[in-house]
Formats: C-alpha cells, sequence, structure tokens
C-alpha cells in the first residue's frame, strides 16, 4: 500500500516538474567550466525568452554516451545534448533521433564565421547533427622552467623533442635532486584515448589520416603514416620517455601526471589553459606550440582535434525551444561566455581581454592549423574499424616488438580485410 | 595450554603485520588527503604529514557544479530512506513466509528472490533504466531507493530469527485467539528488536556503498551520492590525487565510525545472514 | 466459519507479504526477464518499441567472438584462483585467530580484518588504484625501501591480474575469515583432545579432524566467493577497466562495455550465460552440500 501510495505520489510530483517551468535541460561533460558557460548563457537566453530557464548537467564521458543513448532510445531524452561531432555521430548511429538541423542552419543569417570545413564537420549521411559551436584546438605544451633547467629551445622536429625528452627524464629538470621525471604524459586506457594520441602525432605532424582515407584506402603502412605511428608505439614502449604506468592512464591519471609536475611535454587543450594558469596549478609555468615535425616538407601544426556542438534530439520535450537556444549558441554574447569559460569558440569577432599569452595562442591563432579528418561521417563502418584498430594496438603496447616495420605492414593488411568485411 | 613466549611474540607479530595490510590503505588515503603535493612526491610512505593541508578538501567543496553539501545529504537520506524500507518489507516479507510457508505463492517468491540474488548486479542496468522508466521512477530518488530496498543478507537474517521463536509461543497466543496484529505487536515485535538493530546496522553499510544502481538510474548529478561522485570524478578535466583521497576518506569515515561502534552487531550479523543463505 | 477464519488470516499474510513480493517483482525479476529477452533481440531496434526479435544470433555471435572468448577464459582462470587463494588464506588465518597463541588480542585482529568487508568498495579500490601507482604510490615505495625491485602493479600484463587478486583479497577474505571463525567456535573439542592422545601430527589431525567439521563454513564460503569473483566487476572499472590490453577484461565488464556501446543483444546474452553458469554451480554447490550429511 505504502509502495502504490509512494509511487503515485512521485509520478505526480513528475508530472508536475515536466509541465509548468519552462525549462530546459542540456547534457554535456564539460564540468564545472561548462556548467558556468551554460549559466551565463541561460542569463542572456531569458533575456529575450523570459520564463525560460537552462540548467546544464555535467556527466563525465562514458556516462555521457550511455545516458545520452538510453534517454534517447526511451523517449526520455533531454533537450539539447552537447558534446564532440565524433560523440554525437555515435548517438545519432545508436539512436536515429538526432534532429536534422539542416533548415535551422539555412534560415541563420549571421553565420558567415563558419567555413566550409566547419560545416562539412557537422553533416552526417547528408543532415546537419550539430551546430557547430567551439573548435577544438590542441597544441604542444612544455614546462618552460624544464626547457630553461636543460638548455634547450621549444623542439620543432620529433629528433629534438626526443632527445629534449630524455633530458627532462635525466637530468632533473625541477631540481628536486631526484629521477621522477617523464618527457612526455600520454594515455592509452579507454578506446578512445589511444587513438586520440595517434591523432595528435599524425595530424600534428600535417598529415591528413590517421587509419583511412575518404577513398576508403588504409593509410597506416604508408612511408609516413607508417614512420609516425611507429614513432608512436615506441614512445609508449622501448624509448622509456613516459611513466611505466601510461599504458593504463586515462584522463586524471594523465593529468595527475602533468599537474604533479612529473611530465615536462604534453598535450594542452584549449579548454586546459584556464586551470593551468592558475597558481594552485602549472601557475603558468609552460609554453604552447605546434606539434613535432616527423617528415621533412610538410608544414607541422596545432590539431584541431574536433568541433564540439550542440544537437537536439528529436523526441527533446520542448523541441522549438531547444532549438532556439541552439541557435543562441552562435551569438556573439554566447561565443563570448564560451571563449571566457571553457576556452574555445568559433567566433573571434569579439572584444578579449585580459587573456593570458597562453589563452589568446588559442583564441586568436596565429599558427598552422590541421584538423582532425572526421573519418565517421564518410564511412558509416568506422567507429567499429576503429574499435578493432584500438585493440590491436593496445595488445601490441604489451608485447613491444623488434620489428615495428613488419608490425604495421602486418596490421595494415589485417585492418583492410576487417574493413572489407565491414563493408559487406 | 600455555605456550612459550618467544611463540606468542611471533603470533602476535604475524597477525600485527597481516592486520597492517588490512588497515595500512586507510591510515594512506587519510594522510594523503592532507598532504601537499610535494610531500606526496617525497614520501609516499610517510603516514603523518608534516602539515597539515585542507585545500584537498577545499578543492572537492563543489564538484560538476553540485555542492558537497548535497552528496553528502543524498547519501544520508538514501542509505536512511533504503534502510526503513528495507527493514518494513523484508521484515513483514520474511515474517509471512515464516508463518504461512505453505500458502500458494511463497515457496515460489522464495526462489524469485534467490534468483535476483544471483543476477550479475551490474547488467541490470539496462533493464532497471527501463523499468524505472516504466514506473515513472527514472532519475528520482524514489527509484534509488525502491531499487536498494531489495536485500539478501536482510531477508535471511529475518528468516533466521523467526525460525528461532519457539513454536509454543505462539501456539500458545493463538490458543488464546489473539489476532494476528496482537500476535505480531505484542509478542513478536519486542523480539525482534535485536534482530531490528543488526539489520538496520548491516543495511546502512551495504547501501550507504552502493553505487551502481545511482548512477544508472539518475538523471542528473542531482541524486548522486558521495560514492558516485567519487567514481565520476574522472572527468577530462582532471582532479588532483589529494582531492580523490579527500573524497575517498569522507565516503569511508562514516562506516568506518560506524563499524567500529558496533562492530560485534555487525560481524555477527553478516555471519548468520550469510549462514542461512 | 473456520474457512472464513482461514481466509481472513491468509488474507493478512498475503498483505504482510504484499511489498516485498512487489519489490522482490518489480526490481528484481521483471528487469532480469526484460534483460533475458532484450538478448534475442536486434540491439539496434532493442529499446524501440517494437523490437525485432533474431532468435538466438546474439548468442551465437559471442561464442564466435574471440574477445568473448578469451574474456570467458580470463573470468573462469580468475575465478579459481581467487576462490582457491581467498579461501585458504581465510581458513588458515581463521585457525590462527582462534588458537590459543591469540587469546586476548584476537578480537582486534578480527576487528581489523573485517573492516574492509563494510568499506565502500569503490573508495577502496580507489586508494589500492593509487597505492598501485609507480608515480605517487606507497607498494613500490615500500618495496624500494626494504630494497626490493619495483612490482609492476596494474601496468604490466604478468603483474595486473596479481594486483587485482591482492586489492580484492584485501576486500573480500575478512568475509570469510569471519565465516570459519564463527565455525570454529563450534568445533567440538573433546575431537581435538581425542586427536592429541592419539599424538596424531598437525597435518593429519587437520585433515581428519578439523577439515569435516568445517564443511559448513567451507560450503558457504565457496558458494558467497564463487558468485562474487564470477561478478568481478567494480575492481576492474576502477582500477583497470580491462586493461592491460585485455588481461583484466573479465565477462562482467566486457558485457558492461558492449552496454556502454549500445550493444544491447550481445550484452544481455553475455549477461544471461553468466547468469546460467552461476546459478548452475551456485544450486550445484548447494544441492552437493544439502546431499552430504556432514553433521
Amino acid at each position: 500500500m505504502k509502495l502504490n501510495a509512494l509511487m503515485g505520489a512521485t509520478a505526480l510530483a513528475l508530472c508536475t516538474t515536466t509541465a509548468s517551468a519552462q525549462e530546459l535541460v542540456v547534457w554535456h561533460d564539460l564540468g564545472d567550466n561548462g556548467i558556468a558557460w551554460f549559466d551565463k548563457m541561460s542569463e542572456v537566453f531569458q533575456k529575450t525568452n523570459p520564463g525560460v530557464t537552462v540548467t546544464s548537467v555535467s556527466f563525465p564521458t562514458d556516462q555521457w554516451y550511455g545516458k545520452s543513448i538510453a534517454a534517447i532510445n526511451t523517449n526520455t531524452a533531454p533537450d539539447l545534448i552537447y558534446n564532440n561531432y565524433e560523440r554525437v555521430i555515435r548517438v545519432v548511429n545508436q539512436t536515429g533521433k538526432i534532429k536534422d538541423l539542416t533548415e535551422t542552419f539555412g534560415a541563420m543569417d549571421d553565420v558567415g564565421f563558419l567555413t566550409e570545413s566547419d560545416i562539412g564537420v557537422a553533416t552526417y549521411n547528408d543532415e546537419m547533427i550539430i551546430l557547430p559551436v567551439q573548435r577544438v584546438q590542441m597544441g604542444f605544451g612544455i614546462r618552460d622552467s624544464w626547457l630553461d633547467a636543460v638548455g634547450e629551445e621549444f623542439p620543432e622536429t620529433w629528433e629534438d623533442t626526443i632527445r629534449v625528452a630524455k633530458k627532462f627524464v635525466e637530468e632533473d629538470p625541477d631540481g628536486n635532486g631526484r629521477a621522477d621525471t617523464y618527457g612526455l604524459a600520454l594515455q592509452a586506457a579507454n578506446p578512445r584515448d589511444l587513438i586520440h594520441m595517434l591523432d595528435l602525432y599524425t595530424f600534428g605532424a600535417g598529415l591528413r589520416h590517421t587509419l583511412i582515407d575518404p577513398d576508403g584506402e588504409i593509410t597506416i603502412d604508408q612511408p609516413d603514416h607508417k614512420a609516425v605511428l611507429i614513432e608512436f608505439l615506441k614512445t609508449f614502449t622501448e624509448y622509456g620517455l613516459v611513466s611505466p604506468d601510461t599504458i593504463t592512464h586515462s584522463f586524471p591519471e594523465m593529468y595527475q601526471v602533468i599537474e604533479g609536475n612529473r611530465a615536462g611535454m604534453f598535450r594542452v587543450g584549449d579548454w586546459n589553459v584556464k586551470k593551468w594558469d592558475t597558481e594552485e596549478s602549472l601557475n603558468g609555468d609552460f609554453r604552447i606550440g605546434e606539434w613535432p615535425a616527423h617528415i621533412n616538407g610538410t608544414e607541422n601544426a596545432v590539431v584541431i582535434g574536433g568541433m564540439r556542438g550542440v544537437a537536439v534530439p528529436e523526441n527533446a520535450p520542448n523541441l522549438d525551444l531547444a532549438v532556439e537556444f541552439a541557435k543562441f549558441m552562435l551569438s556573439k554574447e554566447a561565443q563570448a561566455a564560451s571563449l571566457q569559460n571553457v576556452g574555445a569558440a568559433v567566433r573571434g569577432d569579439f572584444e578579449i581581454e585580459g587573456l593570458s599569452e597562453r589563452r589568446l595562442y588559442f583564441a586568436q591563432p596565429k599558427h598552422t592549423l590541421n584538423a582532425y579528418d572526421f573519418p565517421e561521417s564518410v564511412h558509416s563502418f568506422y567507429p567499429e574499424l576503429e574499435a578493432e584498430f584500438h585493440r590491436e594496438l593496445v595488445e601490441i603496447l604489451v608485447d613491444p616488438q623488434d620489428d615495428w616495420d613488419a608490425y604495421v605492414e602486418e596490421l595494415a593488411d589485417r585492418m583492410r580485410e576487417k574493413r572489407d568485411a565491414l563493408m559487406q | 595450554m600455555t605456550r612459550s613466549l618467544p611463540i606468542r611474540i611471533g603470533a602476535y607479530t604475524l597477525a600485527t603485520v597481516v592486520s597492517i595490510f588490512f588497515v595500512f590503505p586507510y591510515l594512506w588515503m587519510l594522510s594523503a588527503s592532507f598532504k601537499d603535493t610535494d610531500s606526496i612526491l617525497t614520501a609516499p610512505l610517510q603516514l603523518i604529514p608534516e602539515t597539515f593541508n585542507f585545500d584537498a578538501y577545499r578543492d572537492i567543496a563543489v564538484m560538476s557544479g553540485i555542492p558537497l553539501s548535497t552528496y553528502i545529504w543524498n547519501s544520508v537520506w538514501i542509505t536512511f530512506a533504503s534502510t526503513v524500507f528495507t527493514l518494513l518489507t523484508t521484515g513483514f516479507g520474511a515474517y509471512a513466509i515464516y508463518r504461512a510457508p505453505n500458502l500458494p505463492g511463497f515457496g515460489l517468491l522464495r526462489v524469485g528472490f534467490l534468483l535476483v540474488i544471483m543476477y550479475p548486479y551490474m547488467l541490470l542496468v539496462l533493464p532497471v533504466y527501463l523499468v524505472m522508466f516504466q514506473l515513472g521512477l527514472l532519475g528520482t530518488m524514489t527509484g534509488i531507493i525502491l531499487f536498494l530496498s531489495v536485500g539478501p543478507i536482510q531477508f535471511f537474517l529475518f528468516e533466521q530469527f523467526f525460525r528461532s521463536i519457539p513454536s509454543e509461543v505462539i501456539e500458545a497466543a493463538q490458543m488464546d485467539k489473539a489476532s494476528e496484529a496482537k500476535i505480531l505487536l505484542r509478542i513478536v515485535a519486542p523480539m525482534a528488536r535485536p534482530v531490528v538493530m543488526t539489520v538496520a546496522l548491516i543495511t546502512i553499510l551495504l547501501n550507504w556503498a552502493q553505487w551502481f544502481p545511482i548512477l544508472v538510474i539518475s538523471r542528473s548529478t542531482d541524486t548522486y551520492t558521495l560514492p558516485v561522485a567519487l567514481l565520476s570524478l574522472n572527468s577530462e578535466l582532471g582532479v588532483n590525487f589529494q582531492g580523490i583521497m579527500a573524497l575517498a576518506t569522507l565516503t569511508t569515515l562514516p562506516v568506518v565510525v560506524i563499524y567500529l561502534m558496533t562492530q560485534k552487531y555487525v560481524i555477527e550479523g553478516m555471519i548468520s545472514g550469510a549462514v542461512k543463505g | 466459519m473456520l474457512a472464513q477464519f482461514k481466509l481472513g488470516k491468509s488474507t493478512v499474510f498475503y498483505l504482510f507479504a504484499a511489498p516485498f513480493a512487489l519489490l522482490t517483482i518489480v526490481m528484481g525479476l521483471w528487469p532480469i526477464a526484460l534483460s533475458i529477452q532484450t538478448s534475442f533481440t536486434d540491439s539496434y531496434t532493442a529499446l524501440s518499441p517494437d523490437p525485432v526479435y533474431v532468435g538466438l544470433s546474439n548468442y551465437i555471435k559471442i561464442f564466435n567472438d574471440p574477445v568473448f572468448l578469451k574474456s570467458a577464459w580470463l573470468t573462469l582462470r580468475y575465478t579459481l584462483i581467487a576462490v582457491l587463494l581467498n579461501l585458504t588464506i581465510a581458513l588458515f588465518y581463521a585457525m590462527f585467530l582462534s588458537s590459543s597463541v591469540l587469546s586476548r588480542g584476537a578480537w582486534l585482529f578480527k576487528l581489523c580484518c573485517f573492516l574492509p568487508v563494510v568499506t565502500p568498495d569503490v573508495a577502496g579500490f580507489i586508494v589500492w588504484k593509487w597505492m598501485y601507482s609507480s608515480d605517487f604510490g606507497a607498494i613500490n615505495a615500500m618495496l624500494n625501501a626494504i630494497g626490493l625491485p619495483d612490482f609492476g602493479g596494474v601496468s604490466s600484463v604478468q603483474t595486473a591480474t596479481i594486483a587485482i587478486l591482492i586489492a580484492e583479497m584485501w576486500y573480500h577474505v575478512g568475509f570469510y575469515i569471519v565465516i570459519f571463525l564463527a565455525n570454529f567456535a563450534m568445533l567440538d573439542k573433546s575431537l581435538d583432545e581425542a586427536a592429541m592422545m592419539d599424538n596424531a601430527g598437525f597435518w593429519r589431525k587437520f585433515y581428519k579432524v578439523t577439515l569435516p567439521q568445517l564443511r559448513p563454513a567451507i560450503t558457504i564460503n565457496m558458494i558467497y566467493a564463487l558468485i562474487q569473483f564470477l561478478k568481478t566487476f567494480t575492481v576492474v572499472v576502477v582500477i583497470t577497466k580491462g586493461g592491460p590490453g585485455t588481461t583484466t577484461n573479465f565477462i562482467s565488464y566486457y558485457a558492461y562495455r558492449q552496454f556502454d556501446q549500445a550493444q544491447y543483444g550481445t550484452a544481455t546474452a553475455m549477461a544471461t550465460v553468466l547468469f546460467a553458469v552461476i546459478m548452475v554451480l551456485a544450486s550445484g554447490l548447494y544441492w552437493y552440500s544439502q546431499r552430504r550429511d556432514w553433521r
């Protein structure tokens, strides 16, 4: 009896909350900075849409993914979901219920700041599944004081990088008298992480594809690609430049190595800088540059690792309002708030004040940029192929080869077989 | 039987070493939560920090936009409510099955209950999600509390206790034409006080530790408890090691205190609950 | 009149049992049924209003998946080692604690070993995870301090399983110890003394006198440990995420990952297989223990 009464009461409570308030719910994975950003946007959005509040919920990435799919599939979707483009694609693939925003976007005027390629990125199976809101830039960071300590400059080439990294390991760059420093901080534990690190090496070296090109050709055994892949694998294995635990490191552990002052070189995402500029963290003791060049004649770059954007589930409780808010996220105010709180944006046609040198590096990019190639949007089988690729790489990292060259050749053949099987 | 001194010393040394194995992680966690980064690196084994640093506790004051106090409150409320609910449902359920084991359906109920215990808990994820959705309980505290109210050890404890009541006691009452309500309230309830205490304690300890169902049923971080928050600290923005240890300390401390105060009931309760299963 | 009275009585009991029954059905049996049902559907349509039923194809798929087969093998091997290790250590430690050498201090040692059992598993394993870290951890620091070489911890294929075993033992073994202790307290002392008279050696006495009397505790522990370790999950989520490579990719975790990637059909098929294995093993053991008259 009690049970029924309780259930009844809850059901009632649930109905009233969903019916009365004009509340938009957004699910993202940007943590406290993201929440602050959405709060700010909610404030501004209220001016033109009185009575509407925007509530954002930040989940860890893996929870975001599972929850979004389950919710959309069971018609319990939030109003908007916000994440990296390739993650939204997976949600599209598993639910088929993300609204096509082509018409919405077509009717917007103030979008000149988005490039052809930005729009290409947002499109999947001829549908515009996100409005692109933040370019995700990832540069190569090095501890300033460590470079001084070992008497080196910011490395340009991969050979330079290895030399400096070795000195970081051997020459006690933090001067604490202990051999407890590493050259690089990387990670490999989760399926996406390892490939993500490889993306940085590959695109940073000016190459265009990590695994497969738009024609469906597997690229990893082409000479340039092979060279980068082998160096990548060696970084994890024989070079001894990373923490021995790296193979089980995911984001928190990688950050712990960086923020615990153990590694001299690392990935710097545009969203990291705000925290790392503070005293409690790296206190601004790092320089950002392009990723090391591996190959002569190819321009090394800062990597555009993706596009974060907003998507609207077709079964969003407040569909029209959700679309309105999605559009609003490209307005000047929303974009300025984005840059201020999260460190990234797609437009820069507003005043930027009080940003550190390192934040300006990303806010007003003057460096070469090389963008992730988004194979997901070309090959619908890509996620499965990539999962297989990851599985192979993870297995081989714990079983280092003498002949990496032969290994990569064989791996490429296996990937071709897998591709053929998936394409059928 | 007396033993020679060296043997006794040897035995105590061995038991102490083994006990350190069990207790060390707590001490290490506690001390790490007060250390600064440098002393974690320089002296990972030092258990008493040179200076007590409360920064880590300040760092976790707000996590994912939710104040720490909310997580604590959720933990307390979910634990409390699910414990009360478990006591009521399993207590009455076990009593009914004990008094009338041959009523149609009761045998099946018991078997069904045993099946539930054996199903891999973590793989109830999706179906529980669906069930909660169909009941309209997704993302609600009620949903979480109801799900946590299914407890195997608790059921067996009650069952075992009821079986230990001498049947003459109840038969005598029946001779006096006492109503069922009277039998329950006047005769069984007073005797059941210790077992209710034990079950309550064990349920508190078990449900405080729950994380997976809460993670699954929640639709926002508003309903996360301390253990779920602890597991969710791995956002891409990273969190420092001391913060993790501070949160782990807060998650562990209450159960350690309760356990140390009531260890006899807890251990004995766990034993008899398990022995019956 | 009498019939009416009886009906009234059973109504009372049905009422008493109703909330419990409702809860068991709604929160337990219904999800299990849904989960088994899902294992026969196509993953992509599993959550839609009309799922497509595909017969046994999810089961065929998982038994053709080398990762699943490896995972099944890892799970079985891990369970076997963990059960034997935990029960053996628990048995001897309980015997040690209940012996007369430790008369007065025993309660304190018992208190210590049971402490992890009531600790939230997430918290405990997170601490272990960091203790294993070669950058910040205590374990290698300790080994180095007494002049031993580094322990690979969870980052090397050779030691990851051992590392998980130790962490899980820390968490579970106290429970088994306490169950054994309870059994030791009930041992028949006269048999012990008789064995003393016979001048039986330690092992002979242990085998002939102690072990048979410990059958109840062994059975209970065995059932609990089997279920426990076959379902090993939290420790993997928190510490290794299935790695390094696929070294600790046990079935529960692998199935959970499949879930996360929306492979609902295969994930629930794996769950159902694991459920069947646990059910057969646990009820087999239970039946065996009931059949034997060990009292």
